[in-house]
């Protein structure tokens, strides 16, 4: 479960300062799929990165489970990054330098897993985003823009975190790889009491998540009565 | 789906960590490796520095070693010579052993040793020039212009007399011998033998015996007779074979290693038995004053030069030593600052690649930290990327020392001793530019016979070229890696200040 009390984040540009995140305040039970939409430059990405501890927030707490972020000591956030949180960078954020295979093991490394059992963990991640074998072992920036999301939203699901943060996870896939992706978080949600939070511009997207949460000008506003559409279990 | 994927294989543990830092450690070599052209620049600029550190190295250890042994050997040590026994031609009175016990009773002189040289002809070899010459070679003043004389042995020497022998044999032996310079015989160099009073060489160092034992009581007259490993070895003799110098028995009591081919081509007696073989029982060559310690050695030669009187006696400390000692010191301590120096180039390189790397690498960094990397984990990454790039810029640099130690140790040391090499050749008035070859003899002044502890640059070069051992470039190469560690250590602190927020901003 996560808690969110009077979120805001404001940043100084100059003489002006602009609140992306402006007194934002939610709960999220365990095992929720959701989702926010925004206009570009509503600060969706800004909110995300308080939620997984990247940032911290003006004012206002975040808590997980009950624990509050804030006040949190700098190695606790990092172990709440590393245990808690998997995060899918809206840039993809992947080390370009290694391969796809040891970017998705790296939050593994971190939290203590041997190399055997990550290496294989990480290849069947990669075989549930359909990133094709051979594909494994090549380095991420010989990669094509929706192989690196993959990749990310791999790496992301590594530690098995009670929390996804996606940035935009389907924003360069083709439909029909997006809707594969999207049926794969719908059955985390749904099998792993796993919390799931999805920024995206895709309608179809949004449609199909349990909550749908609009940002605009820094404020939050949930669309009301809403069901979740069922889906094919596909995994 | 995950949970499936053997979640259970892998629990996060601290035994663990050895496994992670193997990864980490394959990451640094992946990153050193990331920019072939930039990391090639990188060691090209190291491996000069640390080569030039290991070279100074080098050179600053086997000057101190060089510094040390010359200080062991004649650092409290005088030598009185008779008066006028410079150069070619000597006059003079000789020293007696009245003049020995004037010099200890010369405040803080601790010990006095009278030495009697003897020039011993092997008697075929003499009996061969005497028949063609004419004029055989015994009661010829010493090429120093002392007197010393020559006898004749069963002994052969172990050393071919060499161009400079032969010219000195040429001008002291066959002085009347007109005509007969074309049936020459092939000469060896006439050998040594020294009465001793107490066991020490010429130059007053403690005779290294390796075999048998020393003479006994050095102060009686005995026919105990220590000799040179390689003059033993060339006669086939042995502790307890015997040997003549006219006609006289001698018994090997032991053998002594002076290290140098011309110190092992001696002969020592007791101090009474060679001025009886002289006939001048009451005559020294040389004494060997040892003063009690280095500080009062300045005085003690003042105060021993008053006492004997300067028409007498000509006291040396071996001046040339000292010159040679204090510019090698300060070779030593220059080679010490450029090493120093150029150790501190080295780790200043690592730390501002680093710094660079660090800078470029900002928002890797976020992505590391954002997705759980401990902050130890990232600084470890970032110091042993610095200890790859030491790695290889130390080899190579090994590599440019190995070839440039000598040069640069000589270069060192030619530039510092030019003095010194020429106040040897002078002080020794001997004709001989090779160190050693000529000096067989102790007649010249303020020769070192024999066991010659200065031999001038050249001499010095050999022992330092042989020690650029491996002990002292790991040592080196151990700096480097300390210094490296050191100058990562920075850059690697400064990444624990980069927030993961980096990873949303644009490069
Ligand atoms: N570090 C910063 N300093 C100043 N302004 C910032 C900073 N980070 C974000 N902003 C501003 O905050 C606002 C929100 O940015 P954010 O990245 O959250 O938008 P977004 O909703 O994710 O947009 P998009 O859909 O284009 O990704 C923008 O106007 C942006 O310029
Ligand atoms: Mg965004």
């Amino acid at each position: 479960m996560i808690e969110v009390k009077n979120l805001v984040r404001t940043f100084n540009s100059g003489d002006r300062t602009i609140k992306p995140v402006n007194d934002v305040s939610f709960v999220l039970e365990q095992g929720t799929l959701a989702s926010i939409v925004g206009k570009s430059g509503s600060g969706k990405s800004t909110l995300l990165s308080l939620l997984g501890a990247l940032d911290k927030p003006t004012s206002g707490d975040v808590a997980v489970n009950g624990v509050s972020l804030a006040g949190m000591p700098d190695a606790k956030l990092t172990e709440y990054r590393r245990r808690d949180i998997g995060f899918v960078f809206q840039q993809f954020n992947l080390i370009p330098n290694l391969s796809a295979v040891d970017n998705v093991m790296l939050p593994m490394e971190f939290a203590g897993m041997r190399k055997a059992a990550r290496r294989q963990r990480a290849k069947d991640l990669l075989e549930q985003v359909q990133l094709v074998q051979d594909k494994h072992d090549r380095r991420t920036n010989r990669l094509s823009g929706g192989e690196q999301q993959r990749v990310a939203i791999a790496r992301a699901l590594a530690n098995e975190p009670k929390l996804i943060l996606a940035d935009e996870p389907t924003g360069n896939l083709d439909e029909q790889t997006g809707d594969h992706i999207i049926s794969l978080l719908s059955a985390l949600s749904r099998d792993h009491n796993t919390t799931i939070l999805v920024v995206t511009h895709d309608r179809a997207l949004a449609n199909k998540t349990d909550r749908r949460f609009r940002l605009q000008q820094g404020k939050l506003t949930e669309d009301q009565a809403h069901h979740r559409t069922p889906l094919p279990v596909t995994a | 789906m995950p949970g499936e994927g053997g979640s259970d294989a892998g629990l996060p543990g601290r035994h663990l960590n050895h496994r992670r830092n193997v990864s980490v450690l394959a990451r640094s070599v992946g990153n050193a490796f990331r920019n072939k052209v930039r990391t090639a620049a990188v060691v090209a600029v190291l491996a000069v520095a640390i080569g030039l550190a290991l070279a100074m190295l080098v050179a600053n250890q086997a000057v101190g070693a060089k510094v040390q042994e010359l200080n062991a050997s004649v650092g409290t040590v005088l030598t009185v010579n008779p008066a006028g026994g410079q150069g070619f031609e000597g006059g003079g009175e000789p020293l007696t052993t009245g003049l020995a016990a004037t010099a200890a009773a010369v405040p803080n002189v601790s010990a006095v040793v009278g030495t009697s040289s003897l020039r011993l002809r092997n008697a075929t070899e003499a009996a061969a020039q005497t028949g063609t010459g004419g004029q055989g070679p015994g009661g010829q003043g010493g090429p120093g212009g002392q007197a010393a004389a020559t006898l004749t042995t069963s002994l052969t020497a172990a050393v071919d007399a060499g161009t400079l022998g032969n010219r000195n044999q040429q001008a002291n032996g066959t002085t009347g011998s007109t005509g007969s310079t074309t049936t020459q015989p092939m000469r060896s160099l006439p050998i040594t033998a020294t009465g001793i009073g107490a066991e020490v060489d010429t130059t007053g160092k403690a005779l290294t015996i390796t075999e048998g034992a020393g003479l006994g009581d050095y102060t009686a007259e005995s026919t105990n007779a220590l000799l040179g490993t390689t003059l033993a070895e060339k006669n086939n003799l042995t502790v307890g074979s015997t040997f003549t110098i006219n006609d006289q028995t001698y018994t090997v009591s032991g053998l002594f290693d002076a290290g140098t081919t011309f110190g092992n081509n001696a002969v020592y007696l007791t101090l009474p038995a060679a001025q009886a073989l002289a006939g001048l029982p009451d005559e020294l060559s040389s004494m060997i004053v040892t003063v009690n310690s280095l500080d009062n050695v300045a005085s003690a030669k003042t105060a021993l030069q008053d006492a004997l009187g300067t028409d007498k006696a000509d006291v040396t400390q071996g001046q040339n030593l000292e010159t040679a000692v204090s510019s090698l010191g300060s070779v030593k301590n220059i080679s010490f600052i450029a090493f120093v120096a150029a150790l501190g180039t080295a780790g200043l390189i690592i730390l501002l690649i680093m710094v660079m790397l660090v800078r470029e690498r900002r928002r890797e960094i976020g992505v590391l930290k954002a997705i759980g990397a401990p902050n130890r984990t990232i600084g470890l990454q970032f110091v042993l990327e610095a200890l790859v790039l030491a790695a290889l810029g130390s080899t190579a640099g090994a590599i440019i020392a190995a070839f440039a130690s000598s040069g640069i140790a000589s270069a060192l040391i030619s530039t510092n001793s030019t003095g010194t090499t020429t106040a040897t050749t002078a002080g020794r008035g001997m004709p001989g530019g090779v160190p050693g070859g000529g000096a067989g003899f102790p007649g010249g002044g303020a020769g070192f016979p024999g066991g010659n502890p200065f031999g001038g640059a050249s001499q010095l070069l050999t022992s330092v070229t042989a020690s650029a051992s491996p002990g002292v470039i790991a040592a080196g190469i151990a700096a480097v890696f300390g210094v490296a560690i050191i100058g990562a250590l920075v850059p690697a602190l400064l990444t624990a200040r980069i927030r993961p927020i980096e990873v949303l901003r644009g490069e």
